[in-house]
């Protein structure tokens, strides 16, 4: 048993209000009504719309990962960490280390678009930054934790 | 027992299979960092599809390509090697890591699938047989085997405390 501690509880909490939460409505709405104006508002910006097909496709692709890997992963693997079990901190890990990558492209695709239109410190906090933080410390923290480190 | 747990000579079939899986992954990664290298050979060679030079769409699509090559070298590559080490040790950090760097290996071609189908869909089957194939059998490999590094992780304690 590697019993959860503040610090366990932290990352689980943010990695449910910042991650999970938000990209599970989010994609659900980019897989279900791809189109609508509500899903352009909230993945583009308000009132914007596709800069073209390729934009579209883009985050499709992502959209149905995410519903179909990611945030499965996510919530199993905080399940396993909440009981304590070693398999619980490898899929949680596996859930931030896709974060990371994926935030990783994000930046060379996605960035010179994007962060123009919502400033430095909306990205990089709740629009990409998060994930890259979040990401990154549960990969370390479950690493050290396997390793025998209780912090 | 499975027969995937089944020890044959230093690791059960699962792990060897895990390890196998990881050396077909990092070969993928060798393509990788050629086209980084030499991107528009890399095209010619059919390694990447989009060049630099092409119109708005081929432009967009190089980017994100040229994104996913760059998260290949310096995320899913490092985890892929603390995964080979950590497994070739026994360490649970190397299940752990080999489960990341196979999760990534799965997660990203079907996001490329969603995406790319209607324009490469040779491209789509090709990372399919490099990336996802071989990471399923290296999930399944570490996961049955899952027990057998959480014994060599106690067994290591107690080596430990004798010593």
């Amino acid at each position: 048993m590697l019993e959860p501690t503040l610090i366990t509880w932290m990352l689980i909490i943010f990695g449910l209000v910042f991650i999970f939460l938000p990209i599970l409505y989010v994609q659900l709405l980019m897989v279900l009504r791809p189109q609508s104006q509500k899903t352009r508002d909230i993945i583009i910006g308000k009132g914007e719309d596709w800069a073209d097909k390729t934009h579209f496709r883009m985050s499709y692709g992502a959209g149905w990962a995410d519903i179909i890997i990611w945030l499965p992963l996510l919530a199993v693997g905080s399940i396993g960490v909440i009981l304590g079990q070693v398999w619980g901190y490898a899929l949680w890990a596996a859930s931030g280390a896709i974060s990371v990558y994926i935030n990783i492209i994000l930046w060379f695709s996605e960035r010179e678009y994007v962060y123009p239109k919502c400033g430095p410190l909306a990205y990089y906090t709740y629009i990409w930054g998060f994930f890259i933080y979040w990401g990154v410390a549960v990969v370390v923290y479950t690493v050290l934790r396997l390793a025998g480190v209780t912090i | 027992m499975n027969i995937l747990n089944k020890v044959i000579g230093r690791f059960p079939l699962g792990v060897w299979i895990a390890i196998a899986a990881l050396l077909a992954l990092f070969l993928g990664y060798g393509m990788q960092a050629y086209s980084l290298i030499n991107w528009d050979s890399a095209v010619d060679l059919g390694l990447q599809n989009e060049r630099f030079t092409g119109d708005a769409a081929e432009r967009a699509w190089a980017k994100e390509s040229w994104g996913v090559t760059i998260a290949d070298m310096l995320w899913a590559l490092p985890i892929g090697i603390v995964a080979l080490i950590g497994i070739l040790r026994k360490k649970l950090y190397g299940f752990a890591a080999g489960l990341m760097e196979f999760t990534i290996g799965v997660y990203f071609p079907i996001v490329f699938a969603f995406q790319r189908w209607p324009s490469y869909p040779e491209t789509v089957i090709l990372a399919i047989i490099l990336w996802t194939i071989p990471s399923l059998l290296g999930i399944i490999g570490l996961w049955v085997n899952r027990e057998y590094f959480e014994d060599n992780r106690i067994i290591s304690k107690k080596d430990q405390r004798r010593n």
